[in-house]
C-alpha cells in the first residue's frame, strides 16, 4: 500500500476550493431524437475546473418529479453514453439519470482528446500534473450539478460507476447511496504486478518504459488511493468486486469495504452481466424504495 | 414467466435481389485506392514478450484507418494472422495477448473509432443510423470495408503467413467477423461471439437497450422513413453475409442477452455455409456470452486452424 503522508487533504481541498471558484454555467438542449413516450433527454454542458467544458446526458422521466436519481459517473474508455450499454430504455420511466463525459471524452474532447490506453498514465511523473486529479474534479462537479437539479429526489440519489464513483461521493458528500466497481486506484502497484490486462497494464507500460519513476508515480498514486477515499463516505454503499481469484475479487478488496464510513456490503461477481446486472438493479431498487427493479426483458 | 428464447426465431431481414452487386461495386471502389500501409513502433506498449506498432493504412473514401499491431519479440515469422474487430462503443485493444500466443495481431479501429476519427466522426449513439436512408452513404459502408481491409494489411505484411488468416470479435466484433469471412475467402477461421448487426430491425423490437435502441428512436422520430431504413439495412445486415461463410466458424451467444438478442444469433447461425461450424449458446450469460470460459475455447479453435507456434 502507497503511504500517501499528510499530503492528501491539501491535494484534494485545493480541487474543491478550484471548484467552488468556477461557476458551472450550465446550458440545456432537449435532444428530440432520444425522447420517448415517458422520459425527455437532454445535452448539458457544464464548466469544470481549468474552465473546461464538459458534457452530459440528462434524461428526465415525463410527469411530476423530485425522482429517484441514478449518476453514471465516466467509465474508463472514450465513450460515455445516454445510459450504460445493456440497461432497459425503461429505467428512464422511473428515474432521472445523468451520464457525464470527462473532459477528454467524446463530447468533451476539444481540446483535449484523451487516448484510450494512455490517459491513466498522463502526467502520472507528477502529483501537480497529473490529468487524473481534472478528471476526478469533473466527476465531482457532474454530482454537484445533478444533487442542484429541481427533478432530483436528494435522498434517492445513487452515484454508479468506477473509481470515479467513490470518489466524487467522498468529495461532495451529496448522493445518498453509491455502487462502485473499483478498478484504477486500489492499490494499484500492487494490483498491476498481477496482470497483463488494460487498464492496468499502462501502469506495467509506463514503468517498464520509464523505470526510475516509480518513486514519483507511487506519490502521485497515493493520493487516489481509494482507501484514503473510503473514510469519507457515509451512505449505504455496495462494493462490486470481481469474480473470485480476480485482481479486484472480494479478498483483494476486503479492506476498502472495512475503510468505507457508511454501511458497507459487497458483491462479488459471477463473471456473468446478466446475474450480476440483477443483483445491482436489485440493490438499488431496494435502497432507493423505488420499487422492483426495471430488468430488459431478456433478464426477466 | 421466464423470458424464452426461440432457437428457431425467424428474422424478417430480406436478401436485395443486387446484393452481390452492390458490395462488388464498394470493393471495386475500394480497390482504386491503395492501402499505403506505415508502422509506427511504439516502445512505450511494447515489451520483452511482444512488439508493438501503431498501424496506419487507407480505406474506401480516403479514410486512414488506426490500428494496433503486436508481433511476437523473440522468434522469427512467418506468423499467422490474427486481425481482432472491435465492439460498438470499446476502444480497440492492444492485442498483446495474442502475440504471446504467437500470432502477428492486428486490432482495427474502423473509421469513426478513437484514432480514427479525424475524416468520419458520428459519434456514440449516432454511427448505426448515420446515413441510413440510403445505402451508398450509411455510415457501415465504409466502416465494414475498413475491417475488410485489415485482412488485406496482414496478407501483404512480410512476417505474415497469408495461408494462415483468421478473424474474432465479440458483438460489433461478431458481426464484423461475420462479414469479413464473407468477402475474404482467404479466411481459414472465425471466431464470432455474440453477433450485432444481424435481424438488426427484429433486433430492435426484441431489445429496448442501446445501441439497437438508436433504430427505434430514429425510426419514432421519422416514421415516413421506415421503408428507406428497411432497404438500406438489407445491405448491411450479417444475415445476409452469413450465406458466403465457408470457413471454419465457431459462435458464442448469451441467452440473457439484452444487447444483442439470442434469437438474432440463433438465426443468424443457420445461415452460415461453413460446413464446420459450431455454437456455443451459454444459458445464464448476458452480452458477455460466456467470455470467461469461451475464450479458452476460442484460443483452442483458432489455433488448430492458424497453427502459432508459441514463441520461445
Amino acid at each position: 500500500m502507497t503511504g500517501p503522508g499528510d499530503r492528501f487533504e491539501p491535494y484534494w481541498r485545493t480541487v474543491l476550493e478550484r471548484l467552488a471558484e468556477t461557476p458551472s454555467a450550465p446550458e440545456q438542449s432537449e435532444i428530440a431524437l432520444r425522447e420517448t413516450e415517458f422520459a425527455r433527454l437532454y445535452g448539458i454542458r457544464l464548466t469544470g475546473v481549468g474552465p473546461y467544458r464538459l458534457f452530459g446526458y440528462l434524461s428526465v422521466p415525463k410527469g411530476k418529479g423530485p425522482f429517484p436519481t441514478i449518476y453514471w459517473t465516466p467509465p474508463y474508455g472514450s465513450v460515455q453514453e445516454i445510459i450504460p450499454q445493456g440497461t432497459a430504455n425503461e429505467v428512464r420511466s422511473r428515474f432521472a439519470t445523468f451520464a457525464l463525459a470527462h473532459r477528454g471524452q467524446r463530447t468533451a474532447d476539444r481540446p483535449l482528446a484523451a487516448m484510450f490506453p494512455g490517459l491513466l498514465t498522463c502526467g502520472i511523473e507528477s502529483p501537480g500534473r497529473y490529468l487524473f486529479r481534472d478528471v476526478v474534479a469533473d466527476a465531482a462537479r457532474g454530482l454537484q450539478f445533478l444533487a442542484g437539479r429541481p427533478e432530483v429526489d436528494p435522498d434517492r440519489l445513487v452515484a454508479v460507476g468506477n473509481d470515479l464513483a467513490l470518489q466524487s461521493v467522498a468529495l461532495t458528500g451529496l448522493a445518498s447511496r453509491l455502487v462502485c466497481s473499483p478498478e484504477l486506484f486500489f492499490d494499484p502497484l500492487e494490483r498491476c504486478r498481477r496482470t497483463r490486462a488494460y487498464p492496468l497494464e499502462e501502469y506495467n507500460d509506463y514503468l517498464r518504459r520509464f523505470p526510475g519513476r516509480r518513486a514519483s508515480v507511487a506519490l502521485t498514486l497515493a493520493n487516489f488511493d481509494l482507501l484514503r477515499f473510503a473514510p469519507r463516505v457515509s451512505v449505504p454503499t455496495l462494493i462490486v468486486a470481481g469474480p473470485p481469484g480476480s485482481v479486484r475479487d472480494e479478498a483483494t478488496l476486503a479492506p476498502l469495504i472495512r475503510a468505507v464510513d457508511g454501511p458497507a456490503s459487497s458483491y462479488q461477481s459471477v463473471d456473468s452481466n446478466y446475474l450480476d446486472g440483477v443483483a445491482i438493479d436489485g440493490w438499488i431498487a431496494e435502497q432507493l424504495g423505488s420499487g422492483p427493479p426495471i430488468l430488459p426483458r431478456h433478464w426477466t | 414467466m421466464a423470458h424464452f428464447v426461440d432457437p428457431d426465431y425467424a428474422c424478417r431481414t430480406e436478401l436485395p435481389a443486387d446484393f452481390g452487386r452492390f458490395w462488388q461495386d464498394v470493393e471495386g471502389q475500394a480497390r482504386q485506392i491503395g492501402l499505403a500501409p506505415h508502422l509506427e513502433r511504439d516502445r512505450l506498449r511494447s515489451d520483452r514478450e511482444v512488439t508493438v506498432f501503431q498501424a496506419f493504412y487507407t480505406s474506401i473514401d480516403g479514410v486512414r484507418v488506426a490500428g494496433w499491431y503486436c508481433l511476437p519479440a523473440d522468434c522469427a515469422g512467418p506468423f499467422p494472422g490474427l486481425l481482432k474487430v472491435p465492439g460498438y462503443k470499446s476502444d480497440p485493444a492492444v492485442p498483446k495477448e495474442w502475440a504471446r500466443l504467437g500470432y502477428a495481431a492486428l486490432a482495427v479501429a474502423p473509421r469513426g473509432k478513437l484514432r480514427s476519427r479525424s475524416q468520419f466522426d458520428p459519434g456514440y449513439p449516432g454511427l448505426l443510423t448515420h446515413g441510413i436512408v440510403d445505402r451508398n452513404t450509411y455510415s457501415y459502408r465504409g466502416f465494414y470495408v475498413d475491417a475488410w481491409r485489415g485482412i488485406d494489411f496482414l496478407a501483404a505484411r512480410p512476417e505474415v503467413d497469408d495461408s494462415r488468416l483468421g478473424v474474432a470479435g465479440s458483438s460489433q466484433g461478431g458481426a464484423l467477423s461475420l462479414c469479413t469471412a464473407a468477402r475474404r475467402p482467404q479466411v481459414r477461421a472465425a471466431s464470432v461471439g455474440a453477433p450485432f448487426l444481424v435481424g438488426m430491425l427484429d433486433a430492435a423490437e426484441l431489445t429496448s437497450s442501446y445501441p439497437y435502441r438508436e433504430i427505434s428512436d430514429y425510426l419514432r422520430l421519422f416514421p415516413e422513413r421506415r421503408r428507406q431504413v428497411e432497404e438500406t439495412l438489407a445491405y448491411f445486415d450479417c444475415i445476409n453475409f452469413a450465406p458466403e461463410v465457408t470457413c471454419p466458424l465457431i459462435m458464442n451467444i448469451g441467452l440473457r442477452d439484452n444487447v444483442c438478442p439470442p434469437e438474432t444469433g440463433y438465426a443468424v447461425f443457420r445461415e452460415i455455409a461453413s460446413r464446420d461450424k459450431h455454437l456455443y449458446a451459454y444459458p445464464d450469460q448476458g452480452h458477455s456470452a460466456g467470455r470467461h470460459e469461451h475464450d479458452q475455447i476460442a484460443a483452442r479453435f483458432l489455433a488448430a486452424h492458424l497453427e502459432p507456434k508459441r514463441p520461445r
